[in-house]
């Protein structure tokens, strides 16, 4: 059980001007999607969670779609990191989710480097640099800070940066966060479910292993030099699946001995085995968005048996900020909400 | 955007792209940044790692510079290999460890690129053993070539000149170069920590010292099965 005021203290420092506690504090805006998942032949080889145990059988998935950034106000076009939380609907009122980022590592590897990090990189005031400025940063070889977006007063670039500038272990996330762009549909971009979990399979054997989603219809960005849109996400999905299908494969890669397991802000290196465990398939987009999206409460520790938390100790701490989150904006209960953290 | 900053701004953003700064950075601001804060040549080849699937499916990207460059030059490399297709085939399967080899001519060079498992070393070693003939033939026609005549009697020298000559592969994750040039520097990794903007500049100081590089890893279809193991599982007989 995480430290109360620990996790009080990292969601505050999570809200920002322009947010509201009736919402997320991050990943604010969302759209909620419908579909089914349908394990790979060979999934339950490697996990006997009842998700990947029927191949036949497909399991009811519920999705939200958000992005990254904690204010209401709707800036699809803007460069953010995007969310894809999806909800196994097991049967018998069980679920399991799995909570996934368009980034490839998290900024902290601690809960309290987590509190550190969000306390210094909290949005500031930004403005465009003055040309002498970017004449300097080309002359030092290096890429100036980018123009701040038509109507953006505040952002978290700056405090990032300088953040991890003193902080190796924040780099990866930072740079990548500072690159990663705007994807032309929430259906069009990879997203990565950071933590290690451990699964067992068939043969009890258990593995370490990371879960990552892939489009089938590909990743693509919006153009970063052309004007950005501020509301196109949501009507983009419901233009694809009105009528019509979109698909993600969920893949899995097994980890080895000398990978970081407990550590989200170091990526394990890309030639690592890796299996298909089955294909997502997005079918609506409710209307009553308010039941079907903003008052659901994922939980990256919302598991079932065959599937288990690592020793990730920001992971460990997200089940207790994601309930807090959910409890202070009135969201359906979290799974693990009142129940001293057992689902 | 509605709100660009004007000409002043627009003409600056374009900088990088004009012809009188390119020539500017060019022939004097990197020049300044290579005297002043100069990277030495990281080398070639996969690194070392403990763990299995680090281990197989490695990349070689081997360079190997002709002293002729002339058609009638580069026609004797090409000459060197065509003559000897079935010592090369033979010898790869012999070797066994190697998914794929191939030669390019590209430019001034002949190149081999090829897929292995296990280590650097022992895959040259084997390779000397089971196609030293022909590397013997290549090595009258590339510069530097003449000393490690014949391969055979050679082969830690050839070792160490392929490795000279096998590309440097830039880190899977840009950042991770940061900790390359600290450790080819004698030091720590990220001991102190860079600042994380200068990122593009060890890059291009970097590509000053490593002027070909290979992009990474590079990606697999089915990473982490070596070559004898996918042979079982298909069930090819060896």
């Amino acid at each position: 059980m995480a430290d109360p005021k620990l996790v009080e203290d990292i969601v505050q420092a999570l809200d920002v001007n322009g947010g509201s506690t009736e919402r997320r504090p991050v990943h604010t805006v969302g759209v909620g999607a419908k579909g089914d998942f349908k394990a790979s032949s060979v999934a339950r080889q490697f996990c006997v969670a009842d998700h990947f145990r029927h191949q036949k059988e497909t399991v009811p998935v519920a999705v939200r779609f958000s992005n990254g950034m904690g204010v209401v106000d709707e800036h699809d076009g803007w460069s953010d990191v995007r969310g894809m939380a999806v909800r196994f609907d097991l049967g018998g009122g069980k679920t399991t989710d799995l909570v996934a980022m368009t980034l490839p590592v998290f900024f902290a590897p601690t809960p309290d480097t987590f509190l550190d990090f969000a306390t210094h990189a909290r949005p500031q005031k930004c403005q465009r640099l003055s040309p002498w400025q970017k004449i300097r940063s080309y002359l030092k070889l290096q890429l100036p800070m980018p123009d701040p977006y038509p109507g953006q007063t505040e952002r978290a670039n700056e405090g990032a940066t300088a953040y991890a500038d003193k902080n190796a272990w924040a780099q990866p996330a930072v740079l990548q966060a500072s690159v990663i762009g705007a994807p032309v549909s929430y259906v069009r971009a990879s997203y990565h479910a950071v933590h290690t979990f451990i699964v067992k399979g068939e043969d009890q054997t258990e593995r370490w292993v990371r879960f990552h989603w892939q489009p089938i219809a590909g990743v693509l960005n919006t153009n970063p030099l052309a004007d950005p849109v501020n509301t196109y996400l949501k009507a983009d999905l419901e233009r694809r699946l009105n009528p019509g299908t979109e698909r993600f494969s969920l893949m899995m890669t097994l980890g080895e001995t000398g990978d970081e397991f407990d550590d989200s802000t170091r990526q394990w290196p890309p030639h690592r085995k890796r299996v298909m465990m089955g294909t997502l398939t997005l079918r609506d987009v409710p209307t009553d968005q308010k039941t079907h999206c903003e008052k659901l409460s994922f939980n990256p520790c919302n598991l079932t048996d065959g599937i288990r938390e690592s020793e990730d100790p920001v992971l460990k701490i997200r089940k207790e900020i994601y309930e807090y989150s959910s409890n202070r904006r009135g969201g359906t209960p979290c799974p693990f909400s009142g129940k001293g953290g057992k689902a | 955007m509605s709100d660009d900053g004007g000409w002043l701004n627009r003409y600056i953003d374009s900088l990088p792209e004009r012809g009188w700064f390119k020539f500017l950075s060019k022939y004097v601001v990197v020049p300044y940044w290579v005297w002043r804060e100069g990277k030495p040549k990281l080398p070639g080849g996969p690194r070392p790692s403990p763990q299995p699937s680090d281990s197989t499916q490695r990349m070689m990207n081997l360079l190997m510079p002709l002293k002729d460059t002339s058609p009638i030059g580069r026609a004797k490399a090409v000459m060197a290999l065509a003559q000897n297709v079935d010592e090369i085939f033979a010898g790869l399967d012999n070797v066994g460890t190697v998914h794929s080899a191939r030669f390019l001519l590209v430019e001034d060079y002949i190149c081999m690129l090829s897929v292995y498992d296990g280590d650097f070393s022992n895959y040259i070693r084997d390779f000397i053993a089971t196609i030293g003939s022909v590397f013997d033939d290549l090595m009258h026609l590339v510069e530097g070539g003449e000393a490690l005549y014949p391969c055979e009697d050679n082969v830690e020298a050839f070792i160490d000149w392929v490795r000279d000559h096998d590309l440097f592969q830039a880190p899977d994750y840009a950042i991770d170069l940061f900790g390359l040039q600290d450790v080819q520097a004698g030091g720590k990794p990220n001991d102190p920590p860079h600042e994380l903007m200068s990122l593009p500049r060890d890059l291009i100081l970097q590509l000053h010292a490593n002027r070909n590089i290979s992009l990474g890893g590079g990606y697999r279809g089915y990473p982490g099965y070596s070559a004898a193991q996918l042979r079982r599982k298909l069930g090819v007989g060896w």
